[in-house]
C-alpha cells in the first residue's frame, strides 16, 4: 500500500518535472536558436502580452474563434444526434446515413470553402465547418451509443410489450448518454480545428486569420502567441467537457 | 440464356446493394445538380457536379502531377510519423521515467489539433515541402504512438508471466511478445491516420505549398476556375476514401492473425 | 483425534522415514487449529526442490491490505508431484506465483533448489503453464513449443520439439496456429512448451481449468503418463479434487482467506494411474474425504476428521511412538 502511494507520488513528480522540462525546452530552443529564428523563446512570446494592443487583438481573436467553435459544436452535435436517432427509428435509412457520414468526413474541409462562402458567407463558414468537423465524431458515437443497451434490457422491455418509442426514450437514449458525452469530449478539439480552418478562407477575424497573417508578415512572436491561444482553447474545451462527462456519465452506466 | 439471366440478376443485385448503401450520397449529388440547373446559378459560385467530373476526365494531366506530389508528401509523412511513433512508444514502454516525463506533452497533444499549427510549423521548418512533410508526420505520429503504446501495455498477463518465468530479458519480451501483440494497434493507427495524412497534406499545401492538390485548389480559387478547384477536392476525397478502404482491408486481413 | 487431525504431516512417505522432527517456528502466527509445523524440518536438505517457510503475502487493495497467504509452509521433494488444492481465492495461485518468482513474499522465505526462484528463472530451468494457454497466436504450434529455446538465446533443438509434439499428441498440428486447435490441444501445446528445456521444476496453474469435464479427464490421464516418463518435480494448482488425487504423490489442502495449509494427504495409489483407478472405491474414498474437507471449514469438519483416520491415525501413532 505504501509502495503504491509512493509510486503514485513518484509519477506525479515525474509529470510535474516533465511539464517544467517541456516549457524549459521551449525556452531554450528559442534562446539558443536551435531551430532557427522561427522558434522564439517562450518568454519573448509571453512578453508581447504586455502590449495592450496585442493583448486586445489576441483576446478578440480568441473570443471570435471560441464563439464559432462553440456554435459549431452545438449545431454539429444537435444535427448528428437527431440524424443518428432518425437512423435508429427508421432502420431503412441507417446504411445510407452511415455512408453519407463517412463520405462527408472524407471531403477535405478546405474543399467546402468556396461553397460555404457562396452560401453562408465568410463570417458564417467557420461555424459551419466546425459543425461538419464535429458531425462525424458525434454521429458515430451516438449511433454506437444507441446500440449500447444490452440485449437483456431490450428483451425485458420487449417482454413488457413496450413500444418502439418507449424503448427509445426509456432505454436506448439513456444508455447512449455516456458515449454521446465521450463523443462530445472528442469533438471539442475538432470544433476548434474546424473553426480555425474555416477562418483560413478569408474570415474577417479570429485566431485562424491571426495565424496566417502573422505567418505571412513574419511576426514570429504573434504567430506563436496565436498558436498557443489555439492550443489553450482546445485543451480547455477538452478538459471542461471531459470533466462534465466524468461527472455525469456514472449515472447512466 | 439462363446463364446470362443469372449474371444480369447478380449485377442488378449488386447494384441494389450499392444503391441501398449509397443512396444518400447519390441523392445529395442529384439534388445539387438539379439545384444548380434550376436556379441557373453562375458556375463561378457553384459548379454542377457533372461539369466537375467532366473537367477531371477531360484534363487528367492537369491533375496527375499535383496528385502525385500530394501522395508522395502523405506517404513520406505517414511512414515517418508511424516509424517515429513506434520508436517513441517502445522508448516510453522501456522507461517509466520517460513515460512520466512525457505525460504532459501527450495530454497536450491529445487535445490540440496539429493541423491548426501549420502556420507555426511552416515558420519554424520553412515554407513548402518541409512544412508539408512535417505536418503529415505529426498527424500520423500521435495516433501511432498512443495506439502502439496501449498495445504494448495490453499484453495478457498470462503471456507476460510465461515470458518472465522463461527468464526472458526485456528486449526479448518486446521482440517476441509485445511488438507482435501490438501489430493490430499499429494497423488501427494506419486506418486512422492514412486518410487524415492525405487531407492534412492537402491543407498544408493549400496554405503554403508550391505543389500538390492543395496548391492546385488554391490557384484555381485565385484564378476563378471553380471546376478545377472542385475537381481537386473531388480527387482528394476519393484518395482519402481509398486510403481508408485500403487500410481497413489490410487491418481486416492481418489483424486477426495477431490475436 | 479431535482438532489436531487435519494438519500437516511429513512430506516424505511414512514408510521410508523422514518423520516429524523439531519444528522451526519463525514467529508467524499460525492457524490456532493447525498443529505445530513438522514438515519443514528438512529445510535445506538436498532433496527439497521447492520450499516455502513461514510465507505470508499481503496485497494492497484500495485502502485495505488483503492477506492472501498467512504462515504457509510447504516443501516439495525432488521428483515429487504435489497438488495444491483449495477453493477459488484461497491464494493457491499465489503460492505458485511466488515459486515462479512472479511475486515476492511479504514475509517468509521461498526457495527453489535452495536458491531464490529468480536464479532458476535466469537459468531457464523452470517450466510453467496457466489456465489461459498463453500461446502466441501469430506463431505455429511448433514455434510456440520452441519459444523457450529462443527466449534463452539457444539454437532451437528441432528433435526435442518434435519429441514433445509426439509426447503430447500434436505431431500433425506442428504447423497449425493456436486458433485452429481445440481448447484441449492448446493446453497440451502449452504443457509441451513448459517442458521444452527439460525444466527441473514444472509449475501448473489450473492448466485444464477452462476445459470441459471429458477433455479435462483425458488430459489428466495424459499428464499422468507424461509425468511418469519424465518424473519432473511438479506443483499443480487446482480446485478439482479428482484431478489433484489422480496426479499427485501428495495433496496439500489450503483453506481460503487467508490461505493456510489445512491438511496434507499422501496418495499411495499405484501408478500408472488410469481410467480404471478412478472407478475404484479406494480412489473415491480419498476424493470424498478431501471434498468434504473443501466443502466447508465448520460444517464438515467432523466428517473430514472421520474420513482422515487412515492417514492421520498412522501419523498420530508414530508421534506417540516417539
Amino acid at each position: 500500500m505504501r509502495t503504491v502511494r509512493d509510486s503514485r507520488v513518484q509519477t506525479a513528480l515525474l509529470v510535474a518535472v516533465g511539464a517544467v522540462l517541456a516549457l524549459a525546452a521551449m525556452e531554450a530552443i528559442g534562446r539558443f536558436q536551435l531551430l532557427g529564428r522561427g522558434w522564439p523563446p517562450l518568454s519573448q512570446v509571453l512578453d508581447i502580452l504586455h502590449t495592450p494592443a496585442t493583448r486586445t487583438l489576441l483576446g478578440r481573436s480568441l473570443r471570435t474563434t471560441a464563439d464559432e467553435a462553440g456554435l459549431g459544436l452545438l449545431i454539429g452535435a444537435l444535427v448528428s444526434v437527431v440524424v443518428a436517432v432518425l437512423g435508429t427509428v427508421l432502420p431503412v435509412l441507417q446504411a445510407g446515413l452511415d455512408r453519407l457520414a463517412a463520405v462527408l468526413n472524407a471531403v477535405p474541409l478546405i474543399a467546402l470553402g468556396p461553397l460555404l462562402i457562396a452560401t453562408v458567407g465568410r463570417e458564417g463558414s467557420p461555424a459551419v465547418i466546425a459543425a461538419l468537423a464535429v458531425g462525424f465524431v458525434m454521429f458515430v458515437s451516438t449511433t454506437s451509443g444507441l446500440e449500447a443497451a444490452s440485449t437483456a434490457h431490450r428483451d425485458v422491455l420487449a417482454a413488457l410489450g413496450a413500444s418502439r418509442t418507449t424503448t427509445l426514450l426509456r432505454l436506448r437514449l439513456p444508455a447512449a448518454v455516456p458515449m454521446v458525452l465521450d463523443g462530445l469530449t472528442q469533438a471539442a478539439p475538432a470544433a476548434v480545428l474546424g473553426a480555425i480552418v474555416g477562418e483560413w478562407f478569408g474570415a474577417p477575424s479570429g485566431l485562424g486569420l491571426l495565424l496566417v497573417s502573422a505567418m505571412q508578415n513574419y511576426q514570429t512572436e504573434l504567430l506563436w502567441a496565436a498558436g498557443l491561444a489555439a492550443a489553450l482553447l482546445a485543451i480547455v474545451s477538452y478538459a471542461v467537457l471531459g470533466t462534465v462527462r466524468s461527472l455525469m456519465a456514472w449515472r447512466f452506466r | 440464356m439462363s446463364g446470362s439471366g443469372a449474371v444480369l440478376r447478380r449485377f442488378l443485385g449488386a447494384l441494389g446493394t450499392v444503391f441501398s448503401r449509397y443512396w444518400t450520397v447519390l441523392a445529395l449529388l442529384l439534388a445539387w445538380e438539379l439545384w444548380v440547373r434550376a436556379r441557373h446559378l453562375n458556375a463561378i459560385v457553384v459548379p454542377a457536379p457533372y461539369s466537375v467530373v467532366s473537367d477531371v476526365f477531360d484534363n487528367p494531366s492537369a491533375y496527375a502531377g499535383p496528385l502525385g506530389h500530394t501522395l508522395l508528401n502523405s506517404v513520406v509523412g505517414l511512414a515517418l510519423g508511424m516509424v517515429l511513433g513506434l520508436w517513441c512508444a517502445m522508448a516510453v514502454w522501456f522507461s517509466r521515467m520517460l513515460s512520466g516525463l512525457l505525460t504532459p506533452l501527450l495530454l497536450v497533444m491529445r487535445s490540440v489539433p496539429v493541423v491548426v499549427m501549420i502556420p507555426v510549423v511552416a515558420r519554424v521548418v520553412g515554407f513548402g515541402t518541409p512544412a508539408v512533410t512535417t505536418i503529415t508526420t505529426l498527424v500520423s505520429f500521435f495516433p501511432t504512438f498512443v495506439m502502439v503504446l496501449s498495445g504494448l501495455r495490453a499484453a495478457p498477463t498470462a503471456m507476460t508471466d510465461v515470458f518472465a518465468v522463461l527468464g526472458a530479458s526485456r528486449p526479448m519480451v518486446l521482440r517476441r511478445l509485445l511488438l507482435p501483440h501490438a501489430v493490430p494497434e499499429l494497423l488501427v493507427a494506419l486506418r486512422l491516420t492514412a486518410p487524415s495524412a492525405v487531407l492534412a497534406a492537402m491543407l498544408a499545401e493549400y496554405l503554403l505549398g508550391r505543389s500538390g492538390l492543395g496548391t492546385l485548389f488554391a490557384d484555381a480559387v485565385v484564378f476563378v476556375a471553380p471546376q478545377r478547384a472542385w475537381g481537386a477536392a473531388l480527387i482528394a476525397t476519393v484518395v482519402s476514401v481509398a486510403c481508408f478502404v485500403a487500410a481497413r482491408g489490410v487491418e481486416r486481413r492481418y489483424a486477426g492473425r495477431f490475436r | 483425534m479431535g482438532k489436531s487431525a487435519p494438519a500437516s504431516i511429513p512430506p516424505t512417505d511414512p514408510d521410508t522415514g523422514g518423520g516429524p522432527a523439531g519444528s522451526t517456528e519463525e514467529g508467524t502466527a499460525p492457524d490456532p487449529d493447525a498443529d505445530p509445523r513438522t514438515e519443514s524440518a528438512d529445510a535445506g536438505s538436498p532433496r527439497a526442490a521447492l520450499e516455502l517457510s513461514g510465507v505470508t503475502k499481503h496485497f494492497p487493495l484500495r485502502r485495505r491490505n488483503t492477506v492472501a497467504l498467512d504462515g504457509v509452509d510447504l516443501t516439495v521433494e525432488q521428483g515429487e508431484f504435489v497438488s495444491l488444492l483449495g477453493p477459488s481465492g484461497c491464494g493457491k495461485s499465489t503460492v505458485l506465483r511466488l515459486l515462479a518468482g512472479l511475486e515476492e513474499p511479504t514475509t517468509g522465505r521461498v526457495r527453489v533448489h535452495d536458491r531464490p526462484p529468480a536464479a532458476l528463472v535466469n537459468d531457464h530451468r523452470l517450466g510453467i503453464a496457466f489456465q489461459q494457454h498463453a500461446l502466441l497466436p501469430w506463431a505455429s504450434i511448433a514455434d510456440n513449443v520452441a519459444l523457450p529455446f529462443r527466449v534463452a538465446g539457444r539454437p532451437v533443438d528441432r528433435a526435442r520439439v518434435t519429441e514433445l509434439l509426439r509426447l503430447t499428441g500434436l505431431e500433425e498440428f506442428a504447423e497449425a496456429r493456436p486458433r485452429q486447435l481445440s481448447g484441449g490441444m492448446r493446453q497440451r501445446a502449452a504443457i509441451a512448451r513448459a517442458l521444452a528445456l527439460n525444466p527441473e521444476v514444472l509449475l501448473l496453474d489450473e492448466p485444464f481449468g477452462s476445459l470441459d469435464a471429458v477433455t479435462r479427464r483425458r488430459l489428466n490421464f495424459e499428464l499422468a503418463r507424461i509425468w511418469s516418463e519424465q518424473r519432473i518435480t511438479t506443483l499443480l494448482v487446482t480446485h478439482d479434487v479428482e484431478e489433484a488425487v489422480l496426479l499427485a504423490n501428495r495433496v496439500v489442502v489450503l483453506t481460503g482467506r487467508p490461505g493456510r495449509v489445512r491438511h496434507v494427504e499422501h496418495i499411495d495409489l499405484p501408478r500408472p494411474r488410469g481410467g480404471r483407478l478412478t472407478r475404484e472405491p479406494r480412489f473415491h474414498e480419498v476424493v470424498d474425504r478431501l471434498t468434504a474437507l473443501l466443502d466447508g471449514d465448520l460444517a464438515s469438519r467432523a466428517g473430514a476428521d472421520e474420513g482422515a483416520t487412515a492417514q492421520t491415525g498412522r501419523r498420530w501413532l508414530r508421534r506417540r511412538g516417539r
